[in-house]
């Protein structure tokens, strides 16, 4: 499976300062950040500290300017090119002209491996779309979508799976019903798990562990452990503890 | 609202006709000016109708070979210089080069390349060429950046990429510059038929021209602007089936 290492990584872009002139300021970093086996680990920040970046680094979309990324000691671009690397967006990135099977088919015709139609059954499954397997994405709403854009990340066993704000375009209900959904989902093969949100509330329901970023440039403000026993009960997010630790998060996430 | 949009128009357009028979009956704009029915007697002529019918068949098939060569030289073109990221600037200076060059200069290579009877479809395919040249690499190019970025997690390669999203994404853009395109093929045509053809409109335009049939060259005008607005037409129907079965990248 995976593990992920990030070490005094650093990312810096150019940008034009009040007199016009192009400078470089630090976005992200230094970051020192361990992740183990099967952990589901969710990265929550203030806008702009870099969360997404972090994700990118991780997919091998973009490259640290100082330090190391690495997953089981090897550079990203590895995983990402033996189809090891399970991605989901916030917006679905779905083909539009594929239906709910052709896009969970995709992976396997990128990979060249067969897709068995028992798989594709349980990728339908998994999504809870079963009866929508001819649909196209036009015909779907944002959760069905969405879920099939998770299917599909999950489709090859990956061992690595990364999460950008994948429920942030959907309403609060449909977005806490996914929650849930998303962690039986999960649960089903544990993958090493990244999950980017702005959301306290879906990193506390989620999370084994939850890095808590500084505004710009990013860094770990927190780190902290989610108690809660899997698979995570519905009514948790009525219990003390869960508004506790919400409250305490969402606390540390005030400017300093 | 639906009756109006097409009553307006249809008015309008009798309005123009019933002005074109009484001008020309009159001879207000003088005797180059032929009524409308005059021009249509033409068509009822037999010896002549049959001229059209074979000078149609000749311009048209001169006109769809040119497209043809230019729709498919310039997809590929397009192709190679996305595939080849160091060809594009080159290939795009080519495309821009070869559009900048008057169709007219171009005829007289042409007709010692190609030959008299080759010079209409070769003249067709010049503008086609740089018209897909441009729509196929906008669309390739203009694919959605959020697609691009999942196929490169996938670990697609740039094969992979193009013929499972981008050239499928690019249709809707290719088909638009076809709609265009295909005036252009009936343009190039018909002026490259000037050049000594032994048949087409332009052969039976330049001849009524000359020898002052007037109601015979009003008639082939007709008749390739029937031609033009008709392929427009199919091809626009063409573009949004195509646009309703591909559906938004981004949406």
């Amino acid at each position: 499976m995976a593990t992920l290492s990030l070490a005094a990584v650093t990312r810096s872009f150019q940008r034009r300062n009040s007199a016009g002139k192009r400078e470089s300021f630090v976005a992200l970093g230094p970051l020192d950040v361990q992740i183990g086996d099967g952990e589901l680990v969710a990265v929550i920040g203030p806008s702009g500290c870099g969360k997404s970046t972090v994700l990118r680094l991780l997919a091998g979309l973009d490259m640290p300017s100082t330090g190391q990324v690495q997953i089981n000691g090897r550079p990203p671009r590895e995983l990402q090119a033996q189809q090891q690397l399970g991605i989901a967006f916030q917006e679905h990135a779905l083909l539009p002209w594929r239906s709910v099977e052709g896009n969970l088919q995709l992976p396997f015709e990128v990979a060249g491996v067969p897709a068995t139609a028992q798989r594709i059954g349980e990728l339908v499954a998994l999504a809870g779309l079963k009866g929508f397997e001819h649909a196209r994405p036009s015909e779907l709403s944002g959760g069905m979508r969405q879920r099939v854009a998770i299917a599909r990340a999950l489709a090859l066993h990956p061992k690595l799976l990364l999460l950008d704000e994948p429920f942030g375009a959907l309403d609060a209900v449909t977005r806490r019903r996914m929650n849930f959904e998303l962690e039986r989902i999960w649960l089903e093969s544990r993958p090493t798990t990244l999950l980017v949100t702005h959301s306290v509330d879906e990193a506390v329901v989620l999370a084994d562990r939850i890095l808590v970023l500084t505004e710009r440039p990013g860094r770990v403000r927190m780190d902290i452990r989610v108690p809660f026993a899997r698979p995570r009960p519905a009514e948790l997010v009525r219990s003390a503890d869960f508004h506790n630790l919400v409250d305490e998060l969402t606390a540390s996430l005030e400017p300093a | 609202m639906k009756l109006q949009a097409f009553i307006y128009p249809a008015l309008g357009s009798l309005l123009l006709l019933c002005a074109w028979e009484v001008i020309g009956r009159n001879g207000l704009l003088g005797s180059t000016f032929p009524a409308l029915s005059q021009v249509l007697r033409i068509f009822a002529d037999g010896p002549r109708s049959a001229l059209l019918v074979r000078s149609t068949l000749a311009t048209l098939g001169s006109a769809a070979e040119g497209f043809a060569t230019g729709v498919i030289l310039g997809a590929a073109a397009a192709v190679v210089a996305h595939l080849v990221p160091p060809l594009r600037t080159g290939l795009d200076r080519m495309a821009v080069l070869v559009n900048a060059l008057p169709v007219i200069a171009l005829a007289p290579v042409l007709i010692i390349t190609a030959g008299r009877e080759g010079t209409p479809a070769a003249l067709a395919s010049v503008p086609v060429f740089f018209l897909i040249y441009t729509s196929t690499a906008v669309g390739l190019r203009g694919a959605s950046a959020r697609l691009e970025m999942m196929l490169l997690t996938l670990g697609a390669n740039s094969w992979q990429r193009l013929t499972k999203f981008q050239a499928i994404a690019a249709v809707p853009q290719v088909v638009t510059g076809m709609k265009v395109a295909t005036a252009s093929a009936m343009i190039g045509a018909i002026v490259g038929e000037w050049f000594g053809a032994p048949s087409g409109l332009g052969v039976v335009v330049l001849n009524s021209m000359e020898n002052f049939q007037i109601p015979l060259l009003w008639a082939t005008v007709m008749v390739i602007a029937a031609i033009t607005l008709s392929s427009y037409g199919l091809l626009t129907l063409g573009e949004r089936a195509v646009r309703r079965r591909i559906g938004e990248c981004d949406a």
